[in-house]
C-alpha cells in the first residue's frame, strides 16, 4: 500500500521530482561527459601510440645519421628500440597538396596501422597513404602517386591506407593548428624505396623507444655519439603533446563545470526534499499515529531519494556517454583533430564510486529530511511543520525601511525567512550567469585570438617554407626578391626547457608583433623579447643565457621586453640584434604578399602556404569551440530554468495561503504576479552581479589551462555581457512569470480553509 | 434599504461526472446596518453563500445585487476591486500575512482600497497599539483575530463578512472578539454577516438565516436580540 502511496506522492510533487531528476541527470551527465572525454582521449591515444610503437625520443641531425650512429644508440642499455627515420614534407606532383613522407628504417619504432590494403613490406616499391587524405582526395588502392621532394620524384602505387601514431595530428608545421586532409596528409615508403630514389640512405632523424628522462637521454646520446645532438622527447612532439594537452584541457573542464552542476543538483535536492518532507509532515504524523514504526516510515520516504538518485544517475550516465560521444567518436569533434583507429569511450575508474556516492548521498539527504520530521511523539509529528518564527532583521532597523512599499517589505522578509530557498535561487542564477559568461567569453577570447593572428600579426599573403639545408644568403636573396620578411626558428635550451628562438627580419612589415594587451608593437634591436609564458623568468634589462641545440655554445642576451606569442613558447629577436650578439640563424620561412602561384620555383622552397589556407585550418578548431559554447549556453539555460522553476513553484506553494489572502482582500492577479516576479528580479540582479565576476574567474582558469598551448588574452565583448545578462534575466523573468501565472488559479476558498 | 439582494442564486460544483448543488435557487434580501447570522450544519451551503457574497466565487445561476450593483457576472479584476472596496473579511484562521507586522498587515489594504482608514487608529481601536511592530506569530490567537478585524474594517467596506470568526478561539476569547467585532461594526455602521454553526451567536443577531441542503430554510428577524453579556456561552 505504501508503494502505491510512493507513486501517488511522486505524482503530486511531479515538478519537484522531475526537476530533481533532471538536475541529478545533468549534474552526473556533464560530470561524466567531460571526464569520459579526457579519459577516452588518454586511453585511446595511448593504445594507438603503443600499437604503432610511438617514439619516446627523436634525435635530429641535419647531416643525417650514419649506420655507426644508430648502432651506438641501440647499444644504450635503456633503449628498447631505435631506428633511423626520415620525416619530410613532400609535394604531390602538379597539385597544391603535400604529404609528410615517413621512412622507418627498421620499422621497429613509429610504425603505422594498416586500415586497408597490403601490410607493410620493407622492400616494397609502393606507398602507404593516410586513409583520411586518400578519402578526401579520392585516391584508391593501386593508384599511382608521384611525390616531389627537393626536385626528386618519388612515384609508386598506393599499397595501403594507414593511420600512424607519429602523424596522429597531421599538420604540416606548428603554424597549422588543425589537420586539413584535403591539402595535407602523410605517407610511408620503405627504406629500399627511399634508397632507390635518392641513391643513399639519408636519415636526418633517429626515433627511439626508451624509458628515460630527457636529461638522461641527452647524456647517454652525447656519450654514445660523442657530440651534442638535438634530442626532443615525446612531450615536444605534436601528436603526444596534442593528446596530452587535450586530455589536460578536458580534465580542467571536467573539474570546474561539472562540480558546479553536481553541487547545484545536490543543493537543489537538499532544499526540495526538506520542503517535501515539511509538506508531508501531517501525513508522516498520520502514518505514525496509525502505528507505523519510524523505521518503516523512514524507509518509505527515503526511497524517494533513492528513486530520484537512481533514475537521475542512470539518465546521467546515458547523457554523459552522449556528451562524450559528441567529441569522442569517428564523427565527433575530436575526429577533425586526432586521426585514431579506435574511438572507445572510457569512463575513469574514480567515476564509479562517485556515482554510487551520489546515489547514497541523495538517499541520505531524504533520510535526514524525514528524520527531522519524525522527531518526538506522534502528536508532535501530526502538527504541521512551522517555519521559523519571523524575527526582525538588521535591515528593518534602517531608517529607510519604513519608506519601503509593502510588496518590497513582504519580499525582503520572505527572502530572509526562506534563506535556503533564496540562496538556491541565487545559486541557480549565478550558475546560469557564470556558464554564459564563461562560454561566450571563451568564444570572444578565441575569436579575438584568431583576429589578432589574422589581421594584426600575419600581414602577409603567402608563407614560403624553406628546405632545412637552405643557405642563409640565398634565402635572404629570395626574401628580397619577393619583398618578404623572413623568420629563422630553432630549438634552444633555456632555463632547463626547450623553447624556440625566433629571429625575424621584419623590415617589410609582413610579420608583426603584439604586446601583452594585444596592441601592435615594434621590435627593437637592443635585446630579446620573451613571450608571456617566459615573462616570469627574467625582467627587462636582465641578461639571460641560452644554448642552441646541437651546439656547445651559450649566448648571453639582454631582455628588451615582452610580447604575446600566440603559438610557440619562444624568445624573439630581430636579425640585427642576432648579428650583433653573434647568434647564428637558419632561415626557415619567408612571409610575402606575392601570391603562391607567382612565386618562382626554387630548390630552396619546400612548400608554400596561403595565409587563407592557414587560417581556414583553424575553422574546425573554432567549430569545436562553438559547439562547446553552445553546450555551455544550453546547460546554463536548462540549469536556470530547472532550478528557478522548481524553487518558484515551491515558493508559490508555500505562499499560496498568503497569496489567497491578498486575493481575498482585493488585490488583482497582476498586482500579486508583480510581487512574485519582483522577488525573482531582485535575486536575479544579485545573481547576475555575482555571476559576472565568477564567470570571468572561471574563464581565466580555463584560459590558464590552455596557456601551455596558446597565449590567450581574456576578452569579453559587449555582446557577451549583454547576451549573458539578458539571457539570465530572460530565464528568470519567464520562469517567474510562468509561476506567477499560476496565482490566477489559486482557489481562494480552499486555500483559506486549511489551518496553519 | 436593501444592501444585499440574492435572486434565485444557484451554485453548482462539478467534479468529473459528479454534480454538487451547493446552493439551489436561493433568494433573500438584507437591510443595511443589520447584524446577520447564517446558521446551518456542515455542508449546508452557508460558506458558499458567504463566498458568493464576498466575491470569492461567482454563481452558476441567478443574480446577486450588492449596493445596487449586480456582482454575479463580474470579471476577475472587477471582482478584485469589489472585494477591495465593498467587503471586509474576517476568517476563522485570521489569514494574516506572516511576514508583515501587525501595522503592516492592516496598512496593506491602503494599497488597494480607495477609502482606507488609518491603520494605527484601527489597531488602537482593537486595543493592540502596543503590538504595532509585532509579527502575527508573536501574537495569541485572539490578538491575531483582532488584527484581522482591524484589517477588515480598515478597508472601510459597507459589509463585513465573517466565517466562523470565533471558531479557532477558546470560548472566553471568542466572546471578547465577538463583542469587539459587534461594537466596532455598530460604531462604524457596517452590515455584518457571520457564518457559524454556533447557536449562541445567533441569539445576538438582528436577522437569522438558516440554511440546509443548499436552500434557505428560514429567514427570521429577531425583535429583541440579546447583548453578548446576556448570552450563555
Amino acid at each position: 500500500m505504501l508503494t502505491r502511496k510512493l507513486f501517488r506522492t511522486a505524482w503530486k510533487y511531479k515538478p519537484q521530482f522531475i526537476s530533481m531528476i533532471i538536475m541529478v541527470a545533468i549534474g552526473v551527465g556533464v560530470f561524466l561527459g567531460f571526464n569520459i572525454e579526457w579519459m577516452s582521449i588518454e586511453a585511446d591515444t595511448s593504445a594507438f601510440f603503443e600499437d604503432t610503437l610511438y617514439a619516446d625520443f627523436r634525435l635530429y641531425s641535419e647531416m643525417g645519421f650514419s649506420e655507426k650512429d644508430i648502432t651506438a644508440v641501440k647499444d644504450i642499455p635503456e633503449v628498447t628500440a631505435a631506428t633511423r627515420y626520415l620525416s619530410v614534407n613532400a609535394d604531390i606532383k602538379d597539385t597544391k597538396k603535400s604529404v609528410n613522407l615517413n621512412v622507418s628504417e627498421d620499422y621497429t619504432v613509429s610504425i603505422m596501422t594498416v586500415m586497408e590494403g597490403n601490410p607493410y613490406d620493407d622492400e616494397s616499391d609502393g606507398i602507404w597513404l593516410s586513409d583520411q587524405f586518400a578519402e578526401k582526395n579520392g585516391y584508391a588502392l593501386g593508384d599511382t602517386l608521384t611525390l616531389t621532394y627537393q626536385g626528386l620524384e618519388i612515384s609508386g602505387e598506393i599499397e595501403g591506407f594507414v593511420k600512424s601514431g607519429e602523424m596522429m595530428i597531421c599538420t604540416a608545421d606548428e603554424n597549422q593548428l588543425m589537420p586539413d586532409y584535403e591539402s595535407f596528409g602523410f605517407a610511408y615508403i620503405s627504406p629500399v624505396k627511399l634508397k632507390s630514389v635518392i641513391g643513399i640512405a639519408f636519415y636526418p632523424q633517429i626515433n627511439v623507444r626508451a624509458d628515460m628522462e630527457k636529461e638522461e637521454m641527452e647524456k647517454a646520446i652525447k656519450n654514445a655519439l660523442g657530440k651534442t645532438i638535438l634530442v626532443t622527447s615525446k612531450d615536444e612532439h605534436t601528436a603526444w603533446a596534442g593528446a596530452k594537452s587535450e586530455a589536460e584541457e578536458g580534465k580542467t573542464m571536467g573539474s570546474v563545470l561539472p562540480v558546479l552542476f553536481l553541487a547545484i543538483a545536490i543543493l537543489t535536492m537538499v532544499t526540495t526534499m526538506h520542503r517535501i518532507a515539511a509538506n508531508e509532515k501531517t501525513q508522516i504524523g498520520t502514518l505514525k499515529a496509525l502505528g507505523f514504526r519510524d523505521r518503516r516510515i523512514l524507509r518509505h520516504y527515503t526511497s524517494y531519494g533513492l528513486v530520484i538518485g537512481l533514475t537521475g544517475t542512470i539518465l546521467g550516465v546515458f547523457m554523459g556517454y552522449g556528451i562524450a560521444a559528441l567529441i569522442i567518436s569517428p564523427d565527433g569533434m575530436m575526429s577533425t583533430y586526432f586521426d585514431l583507429p579506435d574511438w572507445s569511450l572510457v569512463m575513469p575508474a574514480f567515476c564509479w564510486p562517485l556515482l554510487v556516492g551520489t546515489v547514497i548521498l541523495l538517499t541520505l539527504i531524504s533520510y535526514l529530511s524525514i528524520k527531522e520530521m519524525l522527531k518526538g511523539t506522534a502528536a508532535d509529528a501530526l502538527r504541521p511543520y512551522v517555519p521559523r518564527v519571523m524575527k526582525k532583521s538588521v535591515i528593518e532597523k534602517l531608517p529607510l525601511w519604513e519608506r519601503l512599499s509593502f510588496g518590497t517589505k513582504w519580499n525582503i522578509r520572505d527572502i530572509l525567512r526562506h534563506k535556503s530557498r533564496s540562496a538556491m535561487t541565487l545559486v541557480g542564477v549565478i550558475g546560469c550567469m557564470l556558464l554564459l559568461v564563461g562560454g561566450l567569453g571563451m568564444k570572444d577570447t578565441m575569436e579575438r585570438f584568431m583576429e589578432t593572428l589574422d589581421k594584426d600579426i600575419s600581414n602577409y599573403t603567402t608563407k614560403i617554407n624553406l628546405i632545412e639545408s637552405a643557405d642563409k644568403d640565398e634565402a635572404k636573396k629570395l626574401a628580397e626578391n619577393v619583398n618578404g620578411d623572413w623568420q629563422a626558428e630553432s630549438g634552444i635550451s633555456y632555463e632547463g626547457k626547450t623553447v624556440y628562438l625566433e629571429v625575424y627580419h621584419e623590415d617589410n612589415d609582413k610579420i608583426r608583433f603584439v604586446d601583452k594587451n594585444n596592441n601592435l608593437m615594434k621590435l627593437g634591436d637592443e635585446g630579446v623579447y620573451l613571450c608571456q609564458r617566459l615573462a616570469d623568468t627574467a625582467s627587462v634589462g636582465e641578461l639571460i643565457e641560452f644554448s642552441p641545440y646541437g651546439s656547445e655554445e651559450t649566448y648571453k642576451v639582454r631582455v628588451a621586453g615582452y610580447l604575446r606569442s600566440l603559438m610557440t613558447e619562444c624568445i624573439v629577436m630581430t636579425d640585427t640584434y642576432a648579428e650583433s650578439v653573434g647568434v647564428p640563424c637558419h632561415i626557415n620561412s619567408i612571409y610575402t604578399d606575392e601570391a603562391a602561384e607567382n612565386i618562382e620555383n626554387s630548390p630552396l622552397i619546400a612548400g608554400k602556404q596561403d595565409k587563407q589556407m592557414i587560417m581556414e585550418s583553424y575553422d574546425s578548431f573554432m567549430e569545436i569551440m562553438d559547439l562547446m559554447v553552445w553546450i555551455f549556453v544550453l546547460a546554463a539555460v536548462i540549469l536556470g530554468v530547472v532550478v528557478l522553476y522548481n524553487l518558484g513553484i515551491m515558493s508559490y506553494v508555500e505562499r499560496s495561503r498568503e497569496l489567497a489572502t491578498l486575493k481575498v482582500l482585493g488585490f488583482r492577479d497582476r498586482h500579486i504576479g508583480r510581487l512574485l516576479v519582483s522577488q525573482n528580479i531582485w535575486l536575479t540582479v544579485i545573481g547576475v552581479l555575482t555571476g559576472l565576476p565568477a564567470g570571468v574567474g572561471v574563464l581565466s582558469i580555463l584560459i590558464i589551462s590552455l596557456a601551455s598551448e596558446y597565449e590567450l588574452k581574456l576578452m569579453l565583448g559587449a555582446l557577451t555581457y549583454s547576451v549573458s545578462i539578458l539571457l539570465t534575466f530572460g530565464v528568470s523573468l519567464i520562469v517567474g512569470w510562468a509561476v506567477a501565472r499560476k496565482n490566477r488559479k489559486i482557489d481562494m476558498v480552499e486555500a483559506l480553509k486549511s489551518t496553519e | 434599504m436593501a444592501i444585499v439582494e440574492f435572486k434565485d442564486v444557484t451554485r453548482v460544483y462539478t467534479t468529473g461526472d459528479h454534480e454538487l448543488r451547493a446552493l439551489d435557487k436561493v433568494s433573500f434580501t438584507l437591510e443595511e446596518g443589520k447584524f446577520v447570522v447564517i446558521l446551518g450544519p456542515s455542508g449546508a451551503g452557508k460558506s458558499t453563500l458567504l463566498n458568493l457574497l464576498g466575491g470569492l466565487d461567482s454563481p452558476t445561476g441567478g443574480t446577486i445585487i450588492v449596493n445596487g450593483r449586480d456582482i454575479s457576472s463580474l470579471t476577475n479584476n472587477e471582482l478584485a476591486d469589489y472585494r477591495a472596496s465593498a467587503v471586509g473579511f474576517v476568517f476563522q484562521f485570521y489569514n494574516l500575512i506572516p511576514t508583515l507586522t501587525v501595522q503592516e498587515n492592516v496598512a496593506l489594504v491602503q494599497e488597494i482600497s480607495p477609502d482606507a482608514l488609518d491603520a494605527k487608529k484601527m489597531i488602537a481601536e482593537v486595543g493592540l497599539s502596543d503590538h504595532l511592530k509585532n509579527f502575527p506569530s508573536e501574537l495569541s490567537g485572539g490578538e491575531q483575530q483582532r488584527v484581522s478585524i482591524a484589517r477588515a474594517l480598515a478597508k472601510n467596506p459597507r459589509i463585513l463578512l465573517c466565517d466562523e470568526p470565533t471558531g479557532a478561539l477558546d470560548s472566553e476569547t471568542g466572546v471578547l472578539v465577538l463583542k469587539l467585532l459587534l461594537s466596532m461594526a455598530r460604531n462604524y455602521g457596517k452590515t455584518i454577516v457571520i457564518v457559524t454553526h454556533n447557536q449562541s451567536i445567533a441569539k445576538m443577531a438582528d436577522v437569522i438565516i438558516r440554511v440546509k441542503n443548499g436552500k434557505i430554510k428560514s429567514c427570521v428577524e429577531q425583535e429583541n436580540p440579546m447583548s453578548a453579556d446576556e448570552v450563555e456561552w
